[in-house]
């Protein structure tokens, strides 16, 4: 396994399956004619690049928070309010409403990082009702209209890639695409480095990291800094891509706790809200175009069936059982780094706890 | 002046009834250390129970506890033992993580959902004779079931409290809040008081739907308001801590009726979060809690 050459690694079966996985990513548009198909894929991948920023500061710095629509709902407000007052191009509202939302993390995150377990998921939930709250009784602030609880609709001002708005899913389907790479990549990032070591230390035990000398609440305001900055991203893709933005739909709890499934079922680690976001929203979907209306809330029974299987018999989320799964798979296919499969071993905890 | 003794008497009446309502989550809290995020939805449970009773049987519904008590009690008992003790186990084992507020979080999402696809997203309001009745003295106006909720909450939470420090049950539970370990070594079995507590918590939340259903419409998220309010009054008051439940539960109802009376119904709920925020931070132990 010397090759420095990418493409003669390909014959290994650890590095043909991943790209493969890319391309039937990349091509996916072009393999059904059903746009309903393609918005499925488009919220999975939504949901996979919001889990990445849940799992920022709950799955590395384990704060478990049940408030992160709040920040998609910032994201999204600030730049919708950009893009039908100013004109402004949602890409850079989208940066706008990112660093608004980072900033309103800051600020929230701030204080309540002084809380531990419970105390902090009950404060993130004050939060997050609090800024709904506002929002679905606010009209107006000067002269600009918030709408309350009926919401926003974003006009159509042309389709093109400076207004966001495109008359197919595919481009939306490909920057919800690039966006899950680059969280995926600053996941990577985070994980790996000092930063993240020091957060996994405090996700595992804060008295001790701070005895240590990592300044626990500094961590974890950079944690909750750029977790709602990915946040606000994309929120402001959601406004652009539902062309509706309401208090009822992007700020209740609910909408929290999808965020937050997503990475616990996942698992904490850099790939596990990617797996949960594929896992659990094509079921969402699917039981709104099967079931309808009448059926609204099937799939969170669906996801709270989940969420307690999980968290009963396996804690650390389904990353860790795919991946053994996975690699007897290499394995089986021949791959000379995987023949030894059974050692590879599992991360010893999650949000959930440890496993046995 | 009328207005303001209206909104205060009101206030009082509600805020016992929230106190009624947190109690149990209190309870639970104190005996297991746990923050029980479906307390709400369990609350909903109860109050379609009591609801049918009354709609179906014809039954009055303050009588509607003598059917209803029993098999919530049952089913809280078996939830506990089936579902979060082998959760808690491990947590006990194996120390910190969130599992067991996931997983009460889990069933929240299980049970509301449940009762939105089994009952419907419908607003359903038991008209019983008692709903409109109202005393008049002098020129104020208060509602009877509202006062009858109002003090047999009181009642109720205080024969709680009775039980827990009076009968060698309630001390047991007590004990094993203080102190899980000591309390295996004299002979307890940890883990059945906390299928009993979670099995009072039923009890004293079906109560409350008993008392609620004249007055308030059942819907599946109708739980959630009152989960909110106990998250609020039980932290306010000092999480495990009945008293505080019930101080938190008086001080919610007043500021929520008096500032709906004199603002708006909207700055009082934002103001219970503001509150809720600030308490959390300047006083996470509550005004009661042990340090």
């Amino acid at each position: 396994m010397n090759e420095k050459n990418i493409i003669a690694k390909l014959r290994y079966p650890s590095y043909y399956i991943p790209a493969l996985a890319i391309l039937i990513l990349i091509f996916f548009p072009f393999l059904t004619n059903n746009e309903y198909i393609v918005q499925v894929g488009i919220m999975v991948l939504l949901f996979a690049v919001m889990g990445s920023g849940w799992n920022i500061i709950a799955g590395f710095g384990g704060q478990l928070s049940l408030g992160h629509a709040a920040f998609v709902g910032i994201g999204a407000y600030v730049s919708t309010l950009l893009f039908v007052y100013l004109d402004l191009t949602p890409w850079i509202g989208m940066l706008v409403g990112a660093v608004v939302s980072a900033i309103f993390g800051v600020i929230v995150g701030y204080p309540c990082f002084k809380l531990k377990g419970a105390y902090y998921a009950l404060a993130t939930i004050a939060y997050g009702e609090l800024v709904r709250i506002f929002i679905q009784n606010t009209n107006q602030i000067g002269p600009i209209d918030l709408k309350g609880a009926q919401g926003i609709l974003l006009p159509i001002k042309g389709h093109s890639w400076f207004w966001f708005q495109f008359d197919t899913k595919a481009p939306y389907y490909y920057i919800a695409l690039v966006m899950m790479f680059l969280a995926i990549l600053l996941c990577y990032k985070i994980k790996n480095s000092k930063f993240g070591y020091y957060l996994a230390a405090i996700g595992d035990n804060q008295d001790a990291a701070a005895s240590l000398g990592v300044d626990s609440s500094r961590m974890k305001v950079y944690a909750a800094a750029i977790s709602s900055f990915v946040m606000g991203i994309a929120g402001t893709f959601y406004a652009q891509f539902l062309l509706y933005i309401g208090p009822q739909s992007l700020l209740v709890d609910t909408f929290s706790t999808e965020i937050a499934l997503v990475g616990i079922i996942g698992g904490a680690e850099v790939m596990g809200p990617i797996i949960g976001a594929f896992l659990l929203t094509p079921i969402s979907e699917a039981t709104r175009i099967l079931l309808g209306g009448r059926f609204i809330g099937v799939h969170l029974v669906v996801y709270g069936a989940i969420l307690m299987a999980v968290i009963t018999y396996a804690p650390s989320g389904i990353l860790p059982y795919l991946k053994k799964v996975y690699y007897k798979f290499l394995a089986l296919l021949g791959d000379p780094q995987y023949q030894d499969y059974r050692t590879i071993k599992a991360p010893a905890k999650g949000l959930g706890g440890g496993i046995k | 002046m009328g207005t303001m003794t209206e909104a205060t008497i009101n206030g009082l009446f509600m805020g016992s009834l929230y106190g009624l309502i947190a109690v149990g989550l209190s309870l639970v809290f104190g005996v297991m250390k746990v923050v029980n995020f479906a307390h709400g939805s369990l609350l909903t449970i109860c109050m379609y129970a009591v609801y049918y009773l009354v709609m179906k049987a014809n039954w009055n519904s303050y009588l509607t506890p003598i059917l209803v008590v029993p098999l919530l009690f049952i089913f809280g008992y078996v939830v506990q033992s089936k579902i979060i003790n082998p959760v808690l186990k491990r947590e006990f084992e194996l120390g910190g993580g969130h599992a067991v507020i996931l997983l009460t979080v889990g069933m929240m999402l299980v049970m509301e959902n449940l009762c939105l696809l089994f009952f419907g997203a419908y607003y359903k309001v038991a008209q019983v004779p008692i709903s409109s009745l109202t005393l008049n003295i002098g020129n104020i106006v208060i509602s009877v079931p509202r006062m009858i909720a109002g003090i047999v909450s009181v009642i109720l939470i205080f024969l709680l409290y009775a039980f827990l420090n009076k009968t060698d049950m309630g001390k047991a539970i007590r004990a094993t809040g203080q102190d899980r370990e000591a309390v295996r070594l004299m002979g307890i079995n940890d883990f059945k008081i906390y299928n009993i507590s979670f099995g009072i918590c039923f009890i004293m939340l079906t109560l409350a739907a008993a008392l609620m259903i004249p007055m308030y419409y059942v819907h599946p998220s109708a739980g959630k308001i009152f989960e909110l309010r106990s998250f609020v009054i039980v932290v306010l008051g000092g999480l495990g801590s009945l008293n505080g439940a019930f101080l938190g539960g008086i001080i919610i109802g007043l500021i929520e009726s008096v500032t709906a009376q004199f603002l708006s119904a909207t700055t009082a709920e934002f103001l219970i979060f503001l509150v809720f925020i600030l308490v959390l931070l300047l006083k996470p132990n509550g005004l009661l809690g042990k340090k």
